[in-house]
Parts: structure tokens; sequence; C-alpha cells
């Protein structure tokens, strides 16, 4: 078991309001990754959890158990850290055996943990090596296996790929997530690459400036952000913004170009920002397209290719073409918009009823 | 010898010799003589017998007479080089009444030679006199002496270690009211000198009965503020994530001081260790107030107190101040180069 | 100083082909060491989880200073404030309850002069006799050991071969201890010393070194100087390595003269260091004892009495013993030090900031 939840937290450094009510539910077996921009708050968010801070304000439980005012040690939690703070004057085993020696576990029960966890994170090698002899991949395992030794009610990982180069990242990435499926732990993972948050989570979090955004599984908040800020976040490039005026169900943009959004459930009338992705832009093959814009930059990556685009209005666009279509700087070009893959965000930012 | 100083002169770079390396190779040479002269001087002098330490001018090896047996004297006799119109010839001397020496050949003992003493010199060979060593161990209170400097230097740097560590860990680990009070207190406290408290302490050292006790002589000189700022300064590039992570592994506060802190300020504990040893060794004046009893003195009280009796005994004294010296030469000679980086990086001393 | 030391810099560690044998070593002392204080540091850990429990971190802060704060409170706090207790009371009383109090007159007495210019008029002759010397000998003494330090400095930052032979050739008197270097030097200056023999080959006459005023004074300065020169030129040496080469690279492109490159790059960057330093020698040198008071016991007469003796003599050494008045003589001291102490904090909390700034 290891459900946790979260009941009103707040956290204040001083004048500083760093968490401004938090309200989560993390089922058992869960993975759930914190991801926002820095300063939003996760990390912190991650510390309380694992009781290494203490909330100014709300609750924190555990499988049901109010677990506010204990100390780390009693929560059962296991953490797995950005710099992965393996104690330098130890070897492997004994990083790993550390925490259950404080719990005066019998050694040979000791001894048989480290065996399996170390063969299930392939460092049975390294056991006799110490941290400063490791590559950062290893160090990565060795950390992940002493969280795993002390079979955790949940697994906290803060961060944990920051300090990998991109290879080992992707790789590592996928590491983790087989061993959840394996474990079938609990994990809190924070992070703040959305790419990681999407491949790896079940469910995201989205955090900003102390005050959760969204909460839903990674395809839901690609496809149904609750607000501009969790568009823009999640999705790689960022989604292309307009202003627009509705009239008629038409969305009139800034500066001219009408896009006929009829049969979606729109305001008839008022300032509306529309959303879309840049995969979600068409190159219109006919005379009349629905924008047009001159290309300022050409990316060509192979499968796709990148374009961008400034609208006749001055607008900023970016669109990303399936194949290597034939295309150079300067070049005027007409996209179409699929309505059906369009977002509309209110004057409040939030994603309008019925989207 | 050759290949020696070819291998001193060479420099770096240039070619010709500038007028700056004549006076850097002239300032380093004359380094040399002064710096090591004297102390070598002193180690030649500990091993010179009292009639040689009072000849002037000094010889710089030491020397000791030959003797031998001859038949029919009970002591070995001194040989002397005699050189008269008779030629030069090697004779023991038997006795000498004014300045006419009776002597004999060692060969042929029975004749008795009558010499002029300004006709002969004492015939001598390189000799250690080692005894400048031994007797004061035997005869005086040198054995005694050395172990009270030996267990001050010892039990000193080991409460040192401890106390100044544990203090350096709350200052540097803990966010607690008053942390910032403490640290003021400490900083101000390297204002004030022993010399300047030596009155007042003196009085609460006899007030609590330490006085003619080693621990008197220990305990004002274990909290030092030094130490707390050494291993504080080290103790703070010890990443705070580190001590979460113990935490999380259910380590209790000592523990983490214990098992991880404190392993990992080993090279900061270790200059502070060797600080301690070299400062707890030759501390002088303190002990010097709170000893007063000969058999609590320490090596550096003992010797002064010999050095300052009315009849010197400068072949005792010599010989005692190189023992003195040896624990403090061995420290320098392995530790050298960890000692020097950890003044240039500390300004300790 | 510790308050601005930087990162520390690598541990030396000794050469390969030994290291079997300090491991060998190693291994012995650690079972001979660790086997007990493991054993300790294990049997307090459970009252103290129980403490840790109790009172939380804040507990357990004060916990560890305690031991250190406590020996701190009564071998240091206390005697400062004791101290002025003393100065202010009389007699040969030790503790405070009997001696009477005499409110400022021990300063009074101390600070009676009929002609400032000649301490023989003084009610204290003594102190003031010890004020004069200390004075003349911490401006000769300081000056003299910053000029030959910052020589030294200057020429072991040369290209040299085997620098840290050369570097331990000067830092070596450093570790002996005071009493060890009093006496090498009273052997070698006695008036059939060393010295002596080696002066008068050369023509000139022997001279009782230790027991002429002006020599006796000239020989304090001169044997301080050699014992702690290592230890200044040490810290210079390490400014002067601060100093980016580059710099010296680009004057030596322009064609600079060396003494030029000195005076206009080396001297300005070096300073905050020789300031520091500056003060830690004039500190040490208010306080000059140990090697002084071995060498030449405060004479001839009281040619070499400073004040650190003049202290120990009235409150611990003399027939008639005053505390109180040596209570009050060290407060004067101790005024003059904080002045010295309070300067080098500024300096280096300035030199900190101004390498943050870089």
């Amino acid at each position: 078991m290891g459900q946790i939840s979260l009941k009103g937290i707040k956290k204040s450094f001083g004048a500083v309001d760093v968490l401004k009510g938090i309200d989560l539910e993390v089922g058992d077996g869960e993975l759930v990754v914190f991801v926002g921009p820095s300063g939003c708050g996760k990390s912190t968010l991650l510390r309380m959890i694992a009781g290494l801070d203490q909330p100014t304000a709300g609750t924190i439980a555990i499988n049901g158990t109010d677990v506010t005012p204990r100390s780390a040690a009693d929560r059962g939690l296991a953490m797995v850290f950005q710099s992965y703070a393996l104690y330098p004057h130890m070897s492997v085993r004994q990083n790993m055996a550390f925490g259950l020696q404080n719990t005066r576990m019998a050694r040979a029960e000791i001894d048989a943990r480290i065996a399996d966890a170390a063969r299930l994170l392939e460092i049975e090698p390294l056991l006799e090596r110490r941290p400063g002899q490791l590559s950062g991949g290893q160090r990565q395992r060795v950390a992940i296996g002493r969280a795993i030794v002390r079979r955790p009610t949940a697994f906290l990982l803060d961060e944990p790929l920051s300090n990998l180069d991109a290879e080992l990242r992707v790789s590592m990435r996928a590491e983790l997530s087989a061993l959840h499926a394996r474990l079938g732990a609990t994990m809190v993972h924070v992070t703040h690459d959305q790419v990681e948050a999407m491949t790896m989570a079940d469910r995201i979090v989205v955090l900003r400036a102390g005050r959760i955004e969204q909460v839903d599984t990674p395809l839901n908040l690609y496809n149904r952000p609750a607000n501009l800020f969790v568009a823009g976040f999640i999705g790689a490039p960022g989604m292309n913004m307009f202003g627009a005026t509705m009239a008629r169900g038409v969305a009139r943009l800034e500066g001219g170009p009408e896009i006929d959004l009829g049969g979606l459930p729109l305001p008839p009338s008022g300032a509306v920002t529309l959303g879309i992705r840049p995969q979600h832009l068409l190159l219109s093959e006919g005379v009349e397209a629905d924008l047009t814009a001159k290309v300022d930059l050409i990316e060509a990556l192979g499968s796709e290719t990148v374009v961008h685009a400034t609208l006749n209005e001055g607008a900023k666009l970016l669109a990303v073409l399936p194949g290597q279509p034939a295309l150079a700087r300067g070049d005027v070009v007409g996209f179409d918009v699929d309505p059906a893959m369009v977002h509309a965000f209110g004057a409040d930012g939030v994603r309008l009823a019925g989207f | 010898m050759s290949r020696v100083s070819a291998f001193l002169f060479r420099r770096r770079g240039g070619k010709g010799w500038h007028w700056t390396d004549v006076v850097t190779f002239g300032w380093l040479f004359f380094g040399v003589i002064v710096m090591f002269g004297p102390a070598l001087w002193l180690i030649m002098s500990s091993f010179k017998s009292p009639a040689q330490l009072a000849e002037f001018p000094p010889t710089a090896l030491p020397y000791e007479s030959r003797t031998v047996v001859v038949e029919g004297y009970d002591k070995p006799l001194p040989l002397f080089i005699v050189t008269d119109e008779a030629g030069t010839r090697t004779l023991a001397e038997v006795r000498r009444v004014g300045t006419t020496a009776q002597m004999v050949d060692p060969a042929n003992s029975g004749e008795i030679q009558r010499v002029n003493i300004a006709n002969r010199v004492p015939d001598r060979q390189v000799g250690f006199a080692w005894d400048n060593y031994v007797q004061p161990f035997l005869a005086f209170d040198f054995m005694l002496y050395l172990k009270n400097s030996v267990f001050v230097t010892v039990v000193a740097t080991l409460i040192t270690l401890l106390t100044n560590s544990m203090a350096a860990f709350a200052l540097s680990k803990y966010e607690f009211r008053g942390r910032n009070a403490v640290m003021l207190t400490v900083l101000a406290t390297l204002m004030i000198p022993l010399s300047v408290i030596l009155v007042p302490l003196y009085s609460i050292i006899s007030a609590v009965g330490l006085f003619n006790s080693l621990w008197g002589v220990i305990l004002p000189t274990v909290a030092t503020p030094t130490g707390i700022f050494l291993l504080r300064q080290y103790m703070l590039t010890i990443p705070d994530e580190l001590l979460e992570a113990a935490r999380m592994d259910h380590a209790s506060e000592w523990q983490i001081y214990w098992r991880i802190v404190l392993p990992l300020t080993a090279p900061a504990l270790a200059v502070l260790g060797i600080f301690s040893v070299v400062w707890r060794w030759n501390d002088f004046l303190w002990p010097l107030i709170v000893l007063s009893r000969k058999e609590v003195y320490t090596l550096q009280v003992g010797l002064n107190t010999y050095a300052g009796e009315l009849n010197v005994q400068w072949h005792f004294i010599l010989a005692m101040t190189v023992v003195t010296m040896i624990p403090v030469v061995i420290v320098f000679l392995f530790l050298q180069r960890f000692i020097t980086t950890g003044i240039a990086g500390s300004g300790l001393k | 100083m510790p308050a601005s030391m930087p990162m520390w810099p690598r541990p030396w560690l000794p050469p390969a082909e030994t290291e079997g044998i300090v491991a060998q070593l190693k291994q012995m002392a650690g079972a001979v060491v660790t086997a007990p204080l493991g054993w300790a540091a294990r049997a307090i850990d459970p009252p103290l989880r129980l403490w840790q429990r109790l009172t939380g971190t804040g507990g357990m802060a004060a916990f560890f200073l305690l031991p250190n704060m406590a020996i701190f409170g009564v071998f240091v706090l206390l005697p400062l404030v004791i101290n002025f207790a003393y100065s202010m009371t009389t007699g040969g009383a030790l503790f405070l309850s009997d001696r009477e109090y005499v409110g400022a007159a021990q300063y009074a007495q101390l600070l009676d002069c009929d002609d400032y210019t000649d301490p023989s008029t003084c009610a204290q002759d003594q102190f003031w006799t010890a004020l004069a010397n200390t004075a003349l000998f911490v401006v000769l003494q300081v000056s003299l050991l910053i000029v030959t330090a910052t020589i030294t400095a200057l020429i072991l930052n040369r290209e040299l071969r085997a620098r840290s032979f050369w570097r331990a050739v000067f830092f070596f008197p450093v570790l002996l201890s005071p009493v060890v270097v009093g006496l090498i030097w009273r052997w070698i200056l006695q008036r059939d010393g060393l010295l002596n023999a080696m002066i008068i080959p050369m023509g000139l006459d022997p001279v009782n070194w230790l027991i002429e005023r002006n020599w006796a004074f000239a020989a304090a300065i001169g044997v301080t100087i050699w014992a702690h020169l290592g230890f200044y030129a040490l810290i210079l040496l390490a400014g002067l390595q601060a100093i980016p080469k580059d710099l010296y690279e680009a004057a030596e492109m322009d064609g600079t003269k060396p003494g030029r490159v000195f005076w206009r790059i080396t001297l300005p960057l070096l300073m905050p260091n020789l300031l520091v330093v500056i003060v830690l020698a004039l500190i040490r040198a208010v306080q000059v004892f140990d090697e002084a008071f071995v060498l030449t016991g405060g004479g001839p007469g009281t040619a070499t009495l400073f004040l650190t003796q003049y202290i120990y003599e009235v409150g611990f050494a003399s027939l008639l013993k005053n505390p109180g008045l040596a209570a009050a003589a060290s407060i004067l001291m101790g005024a003059v030090l904080v002045v010295l102490t309070l300067i080098q904090l500024a300096i280096s909390r300035r030199n900190e900031k101004k390498g943050k700034l870089k």
C-alpha cells in the first residue's frame, strides 16, 4: 500500500509563499510526476512529503494516517536525490546497507536485500566500489538501489535524471518506467522536463507559482489543457497562440485573417485566445488558405520539418510538417487549420467550456 | 655535486644570468644557512662532552679523547700527541702538575716522561657523547616530563577534535535561534588571547582545584575558536542532501554527525589535529603558570627550568632540546606539504 | 584567517610506493582506535535518539554545542568578566570576596607618570619600561619581518626548481617550540658561542650578545623574525600565486622592467594579503613573550622586558604578587589587541567581498 494524500498544504519562507494550498491524492502504485518551471514549488512539495520540510499549514497522510508531525525517518518513504547524495566514504554496499542497519535489521536480511536490488539494477560488480569510482549512470542506479532495499511505502524522486547526459537520460527514463512497472510501487517524481513527465507518468501534476494548474493523464493534458499555461507548457515545440475576436462562429485573428470555426461550441462573440499546436498546421494545397505566412527559417530534421514563419500581420508562427516539404526561406505559404484541433481559451486564460 | 647544483640552479625560463637570479640564489643559500644552521649546530653540540662544550673556538664535530688502558694503572688514560725535540709520538697522561704533564708510552709503561703541556695536543676522534641523552632520563625527571607532555598533547588534541567538530557541526548544519549569537561569541574570542586573561584564568583553575594538574593545562586550550572556524568552513562544503539522505535512511542526528559528517571532514580534522599537536606540544606560558611542582612539568617548562638554573648544564640541556624538537621535526618531515597548504588555505597557526 | 578561508585545498597524499604500508598502518590504527570509539558512539546513540525525540533538532544543536561552549564559557568568557573585577580590586587574595574594591585606582597607578618620555618617573616604572620596549619591538620587528617575508615570498614565487624544498627551508623553524628556539639561540649567542667564533676570524671583536642592552634587544627581534618568517612568507606566497600569470605575460609583452612590474602589478594585487599579514604580525608582536623570555629572561636589567612578561612577573612570578595590577595591565593590552583584531576582520571581510565580486 502506498497511498498519499495532501490536504491544503501551504508553505511560506518568511514573507514568501512558496505553496498556496495544494490538495492532491496519489493512488497506490501510481507514478505521479510533478512538473513545472523552476520556482513553482514542486521540489518543496516533494520535500514536505518526505518530511524534510514542514508545511506551514495543511496535512499529509500516508495510507490514511496523518504523518505531518512525523520526522522523515518515520514515514517509511525513500528518496532519490538530484545529486544522488551517495555517501562518498562508503562503498556501494555500505551505502545500501546504511539505512537498513539503522533500523537494526538482521545482517542476513540486509545482505539478501542488497543482492536482490543489485541483481535487479545490474550493479553487482560495483558493490565494493566507492561512489567516486562510478559513472553518472552507475551512481544513479546505486541511488535507486539504496531506495529499493528499504522497501518503502513510496519512492520520491527529485529530478533524478537531470544530472545525466541526453542519451543516458533517455535510457534511464525507460528503465525507471520499467522498474515502476515491475515493483508496482507508488512513485512521486519531480522534473522540470515535460518530455520526461509525458513519457513516464501515470498522471502529471502541473504546478505554477505554488498552485496546481492541472492534474491529469499525459494525453489528457496534451489534448485538453485546462488553461493557457498548461497548453503552453506541455508539448514541444510550444503551442501557437493567437488573440482573436469571435463573430458569428468566425474567429477573426488580430490583424485580419479569419478562420471559420463553425460547428464548434464557441461563444457567439467576445475575445478569445486560440491555440494551435505546430503539428496541427497543415500545408495548404489550394489557393484559399486559412493562414498565409512568410517563411523565416527552416529546420529540417529529416522525419519532420520545423518551419518558423511570420503571418502577414506580424505574428510569429511555428509549424511542424511531416516529411521534407520543398520550402525555402522567403517563400510565402498557406496553412490550413483543422477546427477540431483548435484549443480556445477565454479572456481569463481558462479553457472554454464545452471544449 | 655538480648534478645537484645543476638541478637546483636550473631555471625554467630565461637563458643568461639576470641580477634577479643572483639575488634569488643568494637569498636562498643565505636562508639555508641561517634557517637550518642553528638547528644543525644544536644537534652537533648536543653530542659534545662538557669539556668540549667549554672549548673556544668550538669544533664543528663532536670529538672524544682517545684513551688507552696502560699496565699498572686502574683507569684508562687519555692519549696526547706530543711534538718536541725528541720527535712526534703518542703518549698517555698519568697526571698533570702545573705546566708539566707526566706521561707514559703505552707500549712501555715503566718509564714516566715529563712533557710541557704546550708541546702536546689531545689525540681525538669523532665521537658522540651519548651520555648527554641517557643521563637526563636516568638521573633527572625527563622521562616524567616527556610522559606529561605526551599526555597533554594527546588528550588535548582528542578533546579539541571532538568538541570543536561537534560545535562546528551544529553551527554549519542546523538553523536555530541564537546561532548568530554563538558565532559572534566565538568570533569575539579570537580577540582574546590567553595572555590577556592569565590572572582570572589562574584563579578559576585554582578554584576548581586544577592547579598543578595537567587537566588545568589542557582544558583552557581545547575550545579553540580557530578550530571551530576551520571545521565549520569545511563542513559547509558538505552538501545538505547527504544529511537529508541519511535522515531518510532512519539515521539519528548523532549518527549523521558520527557516521556521515565526521568521516567526510577527515582532511580538515587532520589539519586541525596536526596543528593541535604542535600547539600543545609547544605550549609554554600557560603550563609555566599552572604547573609549579616538578612532577607535573611538561617538557617545555622542565627544559626552561633547567636552563634557568645557576649552574647551567648545557650538555644535558642541548640534548634534551633536541629530544623536545624531535616530534615536531618528524611531523614536519612527513606532513610538510599538508601543513603548508593548510596554512596557505586558512592562515591558521 | 579562518573566516575567509576558501574551499579547502586538496589534501596531500603520500606517494604511491608507501601506500601499501600506509594502508596497513591505517588498518591497524583503525582497529585500535575506532573499535572503542565506535563502541562508545553506538552506546550513546539510544539515549540521544530519545533526546532528539523529546527536543527536536533544536535540542540536538544544543547538545552538539554544549561541550565546547561549556569549556569556552568557564575558561574564556568567565575569566574575561572576572578580569575586569580583578583590575578594580586589590590585594594578594585569589577570591574576589576577599579582595578590596579600589575602582580605577590601579589603572591610575599604571598610568601615573611625571614625565611620559621617561619611564623612571612613573609610579609603575616597570610597566612603562615594558610598554616602551614593546612599542619599539613591535615597530622594528614587524617592519623587518614583513620586508623579509615579502622578499622571501617573491623569491619563492619565481620559477624555481625544487620550490617545495626551499619553502620548507624557510618554514621549518615555524613549528619549533619557543623554548627550543630560545635555547638554540641562547647557545649560539652566548659569549663562547658560535657567532663569536665566526666573527673573530673576520677581525671583529667578540660581543656579549645577550648581556649588552642593545644587542640583546636586537637579538630578541632577530630571533622572533627567524622563528616566524616562514609563516608569513607562506601566506604571502599563496597571495602571489593567486595573481594571474597572464598579467605578468602582458607586462613582459609591453617590455616592463622588473622593478616596475613589482610596484605596479605585484604590490597592488598583493596588498590585501599584505594588510592581513601586517595586522597578524602586529597582534603577535604585541604579545611577545616566549622566545624572548627564554632567550634573555627580560634582561639585561629590563632591556628586553615586554608587556606579557610584565603581567607574568607582577601576577605570578614576583614575591609581591599583585593580581589586580596585572589584570589592569592585561586589560590595557587586550584593548590594543581588540582594536587590531577588528581591523584585521574588517580587512578580511573586505577582501572576501572583493573576491566574490570577481
